[in-house]
């Protein structure tokens, strides 16, 4: 088991006065609990008890007036620390690199309120997804924020990733569903952003934290736009001869003015995956949901343009098919157990570069040695552009450098297409080396000194997504 | 761990992405990922890889469950429960003598007395092929079995009711992971109800069916009975007209205890006899297959009593949201368990409510 670091003992026992001695731990249990997150070749790593790193100490506050608390002593006393929302994110963002103390916040996980007049709900941030879709669903709502991670990440996690959901071209993404936010700053010090639609008050505050990787602050409540559950929902599917068209008509629907809530497009291999009576041909899968007359006009619009252009109707089985497995992701722990490694990346682009970048990166990333699948769906569509996912696996004889590999091969050819590097895993620490691609060094010298404007003593998530300067 | 196919599905779940923990009771009330399924799952995997030094920390973490099966019912993998492997992990720490304090007293009681209430009378009334075993819960929960007497009464069933003393399923020996002693006491039992010639036995707990229905089979032993829970017998004496009652005007949330739930399966019957009641049913959040269980007693399911307390605020919380008129259980553990909110068991409002037979 890696060495842990150690934190000052003064640091542990103010810590105990402010969270109580049963919410701060350094069982040896606990720490390989929080020693890692879902960065894959770390949990590749885990099966032989090769843990990145083990925290030094765990601490779960039950409020943000625990939290200012905490990190106002981790200023008094240097210490690092690493917040820990539910630990699903797939790029280190959570692992304490340095042995930091983990500050789990997985404690804060309550419903607040429900406005149904203004539709918005405030959550603590350390609910977990389901649980917060479930408390609206309940009452009739949804915030319509479903990504895969669905039932192991948290709302604060969302926002410090800018994650997105697989319903995001009728909902939105993250950033355009929170309207307000508490946070906790590196300081100490509460800041409020209070929930209105828009404002013009300068930059965005809330733009600092959506994306913020727990560097700059941690978001501890946030007030979300919600909906009122769909009345009708409309399933389809059509099947295409390439990429290029099935990208070309997903283009012409969202020109269209059309919103549904789910488009994906599966490349070849994806097809046969999912739906193996398909062959030889990339599909594309719908759902049109809310009220009515708006779903029922969005249905024919998209089946108008989907066959027009070529498409052959597969149905609403497709659809339910990729409904039942989309959350699935039981593979990848049998292949890592036979020594194999896999992974996803995410990427964006406009559509002028979309297939291209689909071509390049896949074939890139096929040719590294080891490689045994490549594959890959958009999703997350917009009138410009999309996000491409790739998920590849291997059996390479020397996996870091399969994977390292892989991701470098990857990144290279996202670049190449004008593509930016993450659409919504984030950074972490694993894609912090091209940054500077992605920013160019003006734009990284940016980030480096609001993270140092804010937590002039690197407290907060070291290592990550930016270091300050 | 037994064979190759058991860490190969131990390694799956200390692999996943903890795709279940959205739904397990101990982790939602507490927010401490180490109890959550995936990261059991790899501390199970370090265990038996030799990884940990902690030995006691480790059984520690076996009794922190509450062993609801939630996260089998939302598992990735198909024949996979992750409390087949706490459970070998509970017996180790039996085994080891590591048992946490409130478990271990919970066994020293049900070593003294063979159960886990002390010193008991026999119960033993009635005749006939029909058993009503009055369960360790319902043994020190007089107005329920007085309701349960009622009922019988009224119904005309010819029932033989029996319990207390040292009749007792084992569950308290089950869950601390003393496979020896539940073994012995399993056979006692099986002994206890073949001598009264019994056909079916009907219990208002869960448990007490699980074990001498799943568990008693796992270790070997076989009961040729039909066990059935009380909301089925309720259920049938309703429709059947065997019994008549009052309707209510109020609204009811129904807590589905976890066992009955979620491994038995049983969730529309109790809803069914709370209509015939007459009442308008107020879910809660989680309820049905999706609910939570209520924390039990210390050193039952759940060993360490803290845990216990916040698994059962958090469910008390829950049923509160609700603001019904009543609230109604279906197992004499969470009526104990959840008493700060009058909660009554199903059996106490048809009693209440029965005009004759």
């Amino acid at each position: 088991m890696s060495k842990r670091g150690e934190v000052p003992s003064k640091f542990i026992e103010k810590v105990k006065g402010a969270v109580g001695e049963e919410n701060i731990s350094q069982s040896e249990c606990a720490l390989i609990s929080y020693s890692l997150d879902y960065w894959l070749y770390g949990v590749f790593l885990s099966q032989y008890g090769k843990l990145p790193s083990l925290p030094s100490v765990v601490i779960s506050p039950k409020n943000s007036q625990e939290i200012q608390s905490i990190l106002k002593y981790a200023n008094e006393y240097k210490v690092h620390i690493t917040p820990f929302g539910a630990g699903s994110g797939v790029l280190g963002g959570a692992i304490p690199i340095e042995g930091d103390a983990v500050l789990n916040l997985q404690r804060m996980n309550k419903f607040i309120s429900l406005d149904e007049t203004s539709l918005v709900a405030e959550f603590e941030g350390g609910i977990i997804g389901a649980n917060l879709e479930r408390e609206l669903n309940h009452r009739g709502y949804s915030m319509g924020s479903i990504p895969q991670s669905f039932h192991c990440s948290t709302l604060g996690g969302w926002i410090s990733t800018r994650a997105v959901g697989q319903f995001s071209t009728k909902y939105g993404k993250i950033e355009d569903m929170v309207l307000g936010m508490e946070v906790v700053l590196p300081d100490g010090n509460l800041l409020n952003i209070k929930p209105v639609p828009r404002r013009s008050t300068g930059p965005s505050l809330k733009e600092l934290f959506l994306g913020g990787e727990g560097t700059l602050g941690i978001v501890t409540k946030a007030v979300v736009s919600v909906h009122p559950l769909p009345e009708r929902t409309i399933k389809q599917s059509f099947a295409f001869p390439s990429i290029e068209v099935a990208l070309d008509v997903v283009r012409k629907i969202l020109r269209g003015d059309a919103k549904p809530a789910v488009v994906r497009i599966f490349d070849e291999p994806e097809t046969a995956r999912y739906f193996g009576q398909i062959k030889n041909k990339v599909t594309i899968i719908f759902i049109s949901e809310g009220e009515t007359d708006f779903v029922e006009l969005e249905g024919r619009l998209i089946k108008r343009i989907a066959e027009e252009n070529g498409g052959e109707t597969t149905g609403e089985k497709l659809v339910d098919i990729w409904l039942e497995k989309r959350f699935d992701i039981g593979l990848g722990p049998i292949i890592m157990q036979q020594g194999g490694i896999v992974d996803t990346i995410e990427v964006v682009s406009l559509f002028k570069d979309a297939a291209n970048l689909y071509n390049d990166m896949a074939s890139a990333m096929r040719a590294v040695e080891g490689a045994i699948s490549v594959s890959g769906h958009y999703s997350h569509f917009y009138r410009e552009g999309a996000c491409l996912y790739i998920t590849f696996a291997g059996f390479p004889k020397d996996t870091s450098r399969y994977y390292k590999d892989t991701w470098t091969a990857a990144m290279e050819a996202t670049l190449k297409n004008n593509g930016s590097i993450s659409h919504h895993h984030g950074i972490g620490f694993w894609r912090k080396d091209f940054m500077q691609q992605e920013l160019g060094s003006h734009g990284v010298e940016l980030l480096q000194k609001i993270k140092f404007a804010l937590d002039p003593n690197g407290i907060l998530n070291k290592g990550k997504l930016i270091d300050g300067k | 761990m037994e064979n190759k196919k058991q860490l190969e599905q131990i390694t799956n779940c200390a692999l996943c992405g903890n795709m279940c923990k959205d739904s397990c009771p101990v982790y939602l009330a507490t927010g401490n990922e180490t109890v959550t399924p995936q990261k059991k799952a790899r501390l199970i995997l370090y265990e038996e890889k030799t990884f940990l030094k902690d030995e006691k920390g480790f059984f520690d973490v076996m009794f922190q469950c509450a062993m609801c099966g939630a996260c089998k019912l939302n598992c990735l993998y198909d024949n996979f429960d992750l409390r087949d492997f706490i459970q070998e992990g509970r017996n180790k720490a039996f085994k080891n003598g590591m048992l946490p304090e409130e478990t271990r007293k919970r066994v020293e009681t049900f070593v003294n007395f063979g159960n886990p209430n002390g010193e008991r009378e026999l119960i033993q009334k009635g005749k006939g092929e029909i058993g009503y075993f009055v369960s360790c819960s319902t043994y020190n929960d007089k107005p329920l079995l007085k309701s349960v007497e009622k009922i019988l009464t009224k119904s005309k069933e010819q029932v033989q009711e029996f319990g207390g003393a040292d009749i007792c399923c084992a569950a308290p020996l089950y869950y601390a992971g003393d496979m020896d002693g539940f073994k012995k006491a399993a056979e006692k039992m099986k002994r206890e109800i073949e001598q009264r010639k019994l056909q079916k036995v009907i219990t208002n707990c869960p448990a007490c069916i699980k074990m001498m229905t799943e568990i008693y089979d796992e270790v070997g032993i076989h009961l040729d009975v039909e066990f059935i829970h009380t909301v089925g017998f309720l259920d049938a004496l309703l429709k059947e007209g065997k019994i008549k009652v009052n309707k209510a005007n109020a609204t009811a949330t129904f807590h589905d205890p976890c066992i009955l739930a979620k491994d038995i399966g049983i969730t529309t019957t109790p809803r069914d006899i709370i209509k015939m009641l007459g009442f308008d049913i107020k879910e809660p959040v989680y309820s049905g297959k999706d609910t939570h269980c209520c924390g039990g007693v210390p050193g039952g399911k759940i060993g360490d009593s803290k845990l216990v307390a916040s698994v059962n605020a958090m469910r008390t919380s829950e049923l509160k949201e609700t603001v019904a008129d009543v609230y109604i259980a279906a197992c004499p553990t969470c009526k104990v368990a959840l008493s700060n909110i009058d909660i009554k068991d199903v059996a106490e409002v048809v009693a209440e409510q029965i005009i004759n037979g």
